[in-house]
């Protein structure tokens, strides 16, 4: 292990964490991801021009996630598990994502269209100004399924592998891809590194996701499991493919297919099969990743555990 | 739902006019002379008929047959039975094709690519079903045998689909692969409304593993073809001397139809493609062509997607054809 605590320690670092989290919820007032973004919109800014894009995107990446890490990882060293679990607890967003997408499903409930579509609007980037309930429930479920993955279970993962200076770098790296890693004449080049790093965090932890949402699916295991099989490959990333075939298949409903962005219709594969989604899909896509979390904190907390008596055996 | 040739109610609706020529599809413009019904045909429900299957299958050389309501029937209801049975589907359809099985192979979450005939080959092996009409509608592009039967054998090794719509297979016989329809994996679709000239009939076949056949057979239901479609198709594929002239006649008729586009340069002297039903090209003012010939009253088939051209079904009588002729006279002097 690579957090410098034994197995025990980190153990119940990680279950302290998330308890944290769900406990406290996101930090309202000062959120350390805003500041972050804006010094790295600073670093863009400055660099993002000339030539050798690459190369400069790669050096703003370094300034913007190294110095911050080796700082988490000192803290840490010098702090103990109580500031792993605290960085566990900024970084993890398991109640966030819970209190951002719960509230479509009762705006839905109760048949409050316009409060569904500005709630929705404020997790996705797509245009929901038209958007029924199956676009609003649709664009949930699958902020639920892949958010699991960038929120949750991929910082669960760096977590057990590097402890809170893991989490640090991971939720960095991934707040980089969401503001860089774009494929437009801006960021085509000087958000190359971002993306492709973000790739490879998240490549073990989205695999992992997709096997647990198979294992959790509520209507077929095998479903689940040849969605991935068939669709993943289809999706435009290759990290989300997976998780949301798979996701999608557990819950057993159609999502993916046609989607508006700036008012122009943007045919994406399909995800999932069965009946289009509706608003009762968003809750079940919340129990998914919530079993998700249960079923990683368990699996990870019996194996710390477990290596602890083998190494002391 | 998608535009489809024979729409001759819209062509007079936009063009106006009388005594239209309908060739916009690939049917035979002279049917088989169904026989009046048995006087109880309208009564009774309609069983399946064992005669029906039998002459089915010794006119198509295939094991065992399914009859359908059209094979409109089964392009629609295989893609969710694939669903049913095992899940989510990587699907490649032969394109351009009858658009009709990219359609519906896009639904129940199949992930469906369109992918050139003659690259289809390199695509195989990442597909779970592969979707191919033989010869094809509307270029007349053909697959070996062989191929299909390879292609066939690699997908049922997981479990995979080989569909060919042999809708147009009557009159090249060779290509057919409808004997080998019990082969796993191999679903084959044949129709009797081209050859026969029995479109309205609305009947097809279609030949697969038994177990498949029989699982189609319960989504597609009870009485799925009417007892007056049954009587008029066993007797139209058990009259060989029928089928014989008009695969004399037709052969004629097909090359009269290619010589006739050749005598008026279309395709820039290039030949058209097409089986002897039905003849296509790549025509660059597709539209105006279009609109040429439905000014005329001669409604052929616009294609003005991918397979940017004109398909040209076979006039029927000595006066349409010389319409026509004079028709494509008139294209060639604007």
């Amino acid at each position: 292990m690579l957090s410098g605590l034994p197995a025990p320690a980190l153990a119940l670092a990680l279950v302290a964490g998330v308890l944290l989290d769900l406990w406290l919820g996101e930090a309202r007032r000062w959120h350390p991801l805003v500041g972050f973004g804006r010094l790295a919109s600073a670093l863009e800014r400055r660099l993002n021009r000339g030539r050798l894009r690459i190369v400069r995107g790669l050096l703003a990446w370094m300034l913007a996630v190294l110095p911050l890490s080796v700082l988490a990882w000192l803290a840490c060293r010098d702090g103990g598990a109580a500031v792993h679990a605290l960085l566990l607890y900024v970084g993890i967003g398991l109640r966030s994502l819970r209190d951002h997408t719960l509230p479509i499903h009762a705006a839905l409930v109760g048949g409050d269209l316009d409060t569904a579509r500005s709630l929705t609007a404020r997790i996705v980037s797509r245009d929901t100004r038209q958007a029924g309930e199956t676009d609003l429930a649709k664009a949930g479920a699958e902020s639920l399924l892949e958010n699991g993955n960038d929120a949750v279970f991929g910082t669960l993962f760096w977590f057990l592998v590097g402890g809170g200076a893991g989490v640090v770098l991971f939720r960095l790296a991934n707040t980089l891809d969401a503001m860089w890693g774009y494929r437009n004449e801006r960021f085509n080049l000087f958000g190359r590194v971002a993306a492709r790093v973000d790739d490879v965090l998240n490549y073990v932890p989205a695999r992992l996701t997709a096997l647990a949402y198979v294992l959790l699916a509520e209507r077929g295991r095998l479903r689940a499991w040849r969605c991935w099989r068939a669709q993943a490959p289809a999706w435009s990333s290759p990290n989300a493919g997976p998780v949301m075939a798979s996701g999608a298949g557990a819950l057993g409903v159609q999502l993916g297919g046609a989607a508006v962005y700036d008012g122009v219709t943007e045919a994406r594969p399909p995800l999932g099969n069965g009946p289009d989604a509706c608003a009762d899909d968003i809750l079940r896509a919340w129990r998914l990743v919530w079993r998700t979390t249960l079923l990683w904190v368990a699996v990870a907390g019996g194996a710390l555990l477990l290596l602890d008596r083998v190494i002391h055996a | 739902m998608l535009d489809h040739g024979g729409n001759l109610r819209a062509a007079r609706q936009r063009f106006g006019g009388t005594d239209w020529i309908d060739l916009s599809t690939g049917i035979n413009p002279h049917g088989y002379p169904a026989p009046a019904p048995a006087p109880d045909a309208w009564r009774r429900l309609p069983e399946p008929d064992p005669a029906l299957v039998r002459a089915a299958c010794d006119y198509y050389g295939a094991p065992q047959l399914l009859p359908v309501a059209g094979t409109q029937a089964a392009i629609q209801a295989l893609p969710r039975l694939r669903a049913e049975l095992a899940g989510p589907a990587r699907v490649t359809v032969a394109a351009p094709s009858y658009a009709e099985h990219a359609h519906h192979w896009s639904r129940h979450g199949h992930v469906m690519r369109q992918v050139a005939y003659d690259a289809l080959d390199g695509f195989v092996a990442a597909s779970d079903v592969v979707v191919v009409v033989n010869p094809n509608n509307p270029t007349g592009a053909t697959v070996a045998p062989a191929t299909l039967l390879d292609w066939a054998a690699r997908l049922a090794a997981r479990g995979g689909w080989l569909v060919v719509d042999e809708a147009f297979g009557d009159t090249a016989r060779l290509l057919s692969v409808a004997g080998h329809a019990d082969r796993p994996g191999l679903i084959v679709l044949r129709s009797v409304g081209k050859f026969f000239g029995l479109a309205g009939l609305r009947l097809g076949f279609v030949g697969a593993e038994t177990t498949l056949l029989a699982a189609l057979d319960d989504l597609l239901g009870p009485w799925a073809v009417s007892g007056p479609a049954q009587d008029i198709a066993s007797a139209a594929l058990r009259d060989h001397g029928w089928q014989h002239a008009t695969l004399d006649r037709l052969a004629r008729d097909g090359a009269r139809m290619r010589a006739l586009l050749a005598g008026h340069g279309i395709n820039s002297g290039v030949d058209a493609h097409g089986t002897p039903l039905f003849h296509w090209w790549a025509e660059p003012r597709a539209e105006a062509f279009h609109e040429h010939m439905a000014r005329r009253a001669i409604w052929v088939r616009l294609f003005p997607g991918s397979a940017r051209g004109i398909r040209i079904g076979l006039p029927g009588t000595e006066s349409e054809w010389r319409r026509v002729e004079q028709a494509l006279q008139q294209w060639n002097d604007t």
